[in-house]
C-alpha cells in the first residue's frame, strides 16, 4: 500500500454538483481493493492555461489514495476511458 | 616608481536570498503562485544563475513546472513572439 495523489481534470459541461457522485464509481475500484479514499478535493471549473480537446476549462480534481500500485493503475485506466475525463496525472506522495 | 593601485578585488556577490529559504520545503506542482516566480514571462524555466537557489531545488522546481505544465496549470509558452 501506498500514498498516491490523482489529479483529474474533467470536461467543463458537467454540472459540478454531478461531480461528486460520478467520482464513486472510479474511488469504489479503490475501495473495493481494500484501499482507502484519504481526501476528495474539488477545486472546481479552472481557466486552462491551453486548450485540451478544444475546452478552454476543465474541472479540477485532486484525490489522496492509499492503495498497491495495481489499483491506481486500474482506476487510472478506467478513467481514460471516460469521455468525461480530458486528463489524469498519478504521483507518489511524499509519505 | 608610481606603485601600481592593488587590482580591484571582484566583489563575490551573493545573489539575493533564496526566495525559498523563507519559505516552503517541498515544492509542489499544485502550488501555481510560486512557480509563476521561477518562470519568465515567456514561460520558460528561469536559469538557476537567475533565482539563486541550491541545484537540489532547481531540480525540484524545474520537475514541478513541468508537472503543472502537463496539467495546463502554467503554459508551455505564453504570447510567443
Amino acid at each position: 500500500m501506498r500514498p498516491y495523489e490523482v489529479m483529474i481534470i474533467l470536461d467543463p459541461d458537467l454540472e459540478e454538483r454531478t461531480v461528486q457522485p460520478s467520482l464513486e464509481a472510479f474511488l469504489n475500484v479503490v475501495r473495493q481493493d481494500k484501499g482507502t479514499v484519504d481526501k476528495i478535493d474539488i477545486w472546481g471549473r479552472r481557466r486552462m492555461a491551453y486548450d485540451i480537446q478544444k475546452k478552454s476549462e476543465g474541472i479540477y480534481v485532486v484525490l489522496e489514495l492509499t492503495c498497491t500500485p495495481q489499483t491506481v493503475a486500474e482506476m487510472d485506466r478506467q478513467l481514460n476511458l471516460n469521455e468525461a475525463v480530458l486528463r489524469t496525472k498519478v504521483l507518489r506522495r511524499a509519505a | 616608481m608610481a606603485k601600481q593601485p592593488p587590482r580591484p578585488v571582484k566583489p563575490i556577490k551573493k545573489k539575493a536570498n533564496q526566495l525559498k529559504a523563507a519559505g516552503v520545503e517541498q515544492v509542489d506542482y499544485k502550488d501555481v503562485a510560486l512557480l509563476r516566480k521561477f518562470i519568465s514571462d515567456r514561460g520558460k524555466i528561469r536559469a538557476r544563475r537567475v533565482t539563486g537557489v541550491t541545484v537540489q531545488q532547481q531540480r525540484e522546481i524545474a520537475k514541478a513546472i513541468k508537472n503543472a505544465r502537463e496539467m495546463a496549470l502554467l503554459p508551455y509558452s505564453s504570447t510567443a513572439r
